[in-house]
């Protein structure tokens, strides 16, 4: 009888574990089912052609018979590493992302900044922000194109504009500073949104305390949306790794249309994937303090 | 010189003292004056640059071709000229190609914004054992160039019977893949993140489901996540020259993006040979109403949802 019960209270408390354990997996699993979808569409839209891709970076294939091409082990990462023009592309584009990401990110901060104001017009500026994005595409490379028939429109205004900045700088700054203007309209919406959801509240509060309008920037604002900046960071980041005007998008472009690369290209793509990768890893990795 | 700037700073410091000497009110209000003058210049001086490759869009697409070659003519055209905007409408096939970028670029829109915000939603508020490394996995999608893997993917669309179809471009927006689709999903889950665990743990305690938990009570909360998402991925499928014509190359399923980039060799066809460089500079004016004519529609997708954007931001953010 005794032991009856004593097995009973096992089961009951057996019971009970389990049964917060399955609350616990339950959670887990409906996290998991709201990936599933992704995860699926993960696995054929990119895991598969991203294996046959290293496969193509060990052959040498045509455009015949991609996958059947001739084995040649590691002979195109060889020509990869060996060739210095490929290492001078990617230091560049680093380079590249290195200066251009805290501006960007700096610039679409101050400009949603000055237009999450109440001010009439400001619809207007809002849609004038965002023209980069929807010129992109054709109609941007024809407004950047430097053939017979055109000029690019920034080197017009280059040479038409005597004024004191070109005056004092030359051409070159003013195209760079363009160029980093209009790649900055995304982070702009972001940050938009992001100062949109920072309660009034908070502002209230700190104006009774006597903050002026820089201390509230620093206080309230900065750390509120501190996630934001980091996700814009991430995708500046990203944006520049991958942007068609990029030295090493070009040569990859390049050793695409000449047809008879692909494994070179193949691995070059992956080599360069891999090194921003591991930057992109090793930010968030430094930022992670700031996330929550 | 040193006597003007003598002067100069002098009366600076006069009006100083007068602001110093004003009552609180109307310091306010000059401060608030100053401040305006300072937004609107900063503001106004940073859109010109935005401003100006529209304006010349505009400007050319109505330019005659006597005009384009005068440099006298700036900006201003003498006499518009409507019939490079009915060139261009013939050279892109408009009605045939605009229905197709639609049907790829607001279907790939709605599905992407919808799939991917379940894997937001999954990311940003729930904690199982695989979610950092599903984290990692969506920032490495993000960060794959769609030239690495361009090839392999036509090969893949040719096994599954995909190619010269819409679910091309649909089937991965379907998946929350598709263009950027990792960065909506990052986008997502920053917002949902924002909201507060009481939310959750009350509907769950009124008995919500994780279904209606996530339709009725977090999707309302991420109102301008979604309405950021939408906008940004009809965008980027409208202007995609990169995917859609590589997947869908035959005639009736071309869409605006390859058609443009083919203006001027169409026209070149009806032009007879021997003045084709002439005939080239004949075809700019043309070249930018095709332009004009491929990025209206977005702008107009644009300035209605930014209206929604502003109403749909006033509702969140009430309890904190």
């Amino acid at each position: 009888m005794a032991k009856k019960v004593v097995k009973y209270k096992k089961q009951l408390a057996h019971k009970r574990t389990k049964r917060t354990l399955s609350f616990e997996r339950r959670r887990q699993l409906e996290g998991l089912s709201f990936m599933v979808p992704w995860l699926l569409g993960f696995l054929i839209f990119i895991l598969i052609p991203l294996a046959l891709s290293i496969k193509i970076s060990f052959y040498s294939p045509t455009l015949n018979d991609l996958y059947r091409g001739k084995y040649v082990g590691l002979a195109n990462y060889k020509e990869v590493i060996k060739n210095p023009s490929f290492g001078q592309a990617v230091f560049e584009a680093f380079m590249n992302s290195l200066y251009q990401v805290p501006l960007v990110v700096g610039f679409a901060l101050f400009v949603a900044v000055l237009l999450k104001q109440e001010f009439p017009g400001r619809v207007i500026f809002r849609v004038i922000f965002f023209i980069p994005v929807i010129l992109s595409g054709v109609v941007m490379s024809y407004l950047f194109s430097e053939d017979v028939g055109s000029v690019s429109v920034f080197s017009q205004l280059v040479q038409s504009n005597t004024g004191f900045m070109s005056r004092l700088f030359g051409g070159a700054l003013t195209t760079h500073i363009g160029n980093i203007m209009w790649s900055s309209s995304v982070e702009i919406l972001i940050f938009l949104a992001a100062l949109q959801s920072v309660p009034d509240i908070l502002y209230e509060v700190v104006e009774l305390d006597g903050a002026n309008a820089w201390e509230r920037f620093w206080h309230i604002t900065l750390p509120y949306i501190s996630p934001f900046v980091i996700l814009n960071c991430i995708y500046a980041l990203v944006d520049s790794f991958v942007d068609a005007r990029n030295p090493v998008m070009s040569i990859l472009y390049g050793l695409m249309v000449q047809g008879t690369k692909y494994g070179v290209a193949s691995a070059l793509s992956w080599f360069y994937m891999l090194l921003s990768l591991i930057t992109i890893l090793i930010f968030i990795l430094l930022t992670r303090r700031w996330l929550r | 010189m040193s006597a003007y700037i003598q002067k100069f700073s002098n009366y600076m410091y006069d009006l100083y003292k007068r602001y110093e000497n004003l009552g609180y009110r109307v310091k306010k209000k000059v401060r608030f004056i100053i401040g305006r003058i300072f937004l609107y210049y900063v503001l106004i001086e940073m859109a010109f640059l935005f401003i100006l490759p529209f304006v010349y869009i505009l400007s050319t697409s109505m330019l005659t071709f006597e005009d384009y070659l005068d440099p006298t003519v700036f900006y201003v055209p003498t006499e518009i000229e409507w019939g490079n905007f009915s060139k261009a409408w013939e050279a892109l096939d408009y009605p045939r190609s605009f229905l197709n970028t639609v049907i790829t670029s607001f279907g790939a829109a709605i599905l992407q914004t919808l799939a991917c915000s379940f894997a937001g939603f999954a990311l940003g508020r729930y904690k199982f054992r695989l979610r950092n490394i599903f984290f990692v996995l969506v920032v490495i999608v993000l960060l794959i160039p769609p030239q690495t893997t361009i090839i392999a993917t036509y090969g893949l669309f040719v096994e599954l019977g995909l190619i010269n179809t819409y679910f091309s471009v649909l089937l991965p927006a379907a998946f929350g893949l598709g263009i950027r689709g990792a960065l909506f999903i990052l986008i997502y889950m920053y917002f949902f993140q924002r909201i507060p665990d009481a939310m959750d743990d009350a509907a769950r305690i009124d008995g919500a489901g994780p279904l209606r938990l996530f339709v009725e009570v977090m999707l309302p909360q991420v109102k301008s996540a979604i309405v950021i998402v939408f906008i940004f991925s009809v965008v980027w499928h409208w202007n995609d020259n990169y995917e859609a014509p590589t997947f869908m190359y035959r005639e009736n399923v071309l869409t605006l993006q390859p058609r443009l980039q083919n203006i001027r060799e169409y026209w070149a066809k009806k032009i007879p040979a021997g003045e084709s460089e002439i005939s080239k500079a004949l075809t700019e004016p043309m070249l930018f109403a095709g332009c004009f004519l491929v990025m209206f529609p977005v702008l107009l997708v644009y300035i209605f949802g930014q209206k929604k954007l502003v109403a749909g931001i006033e509702r969140i953010g009430i309890i904190e």
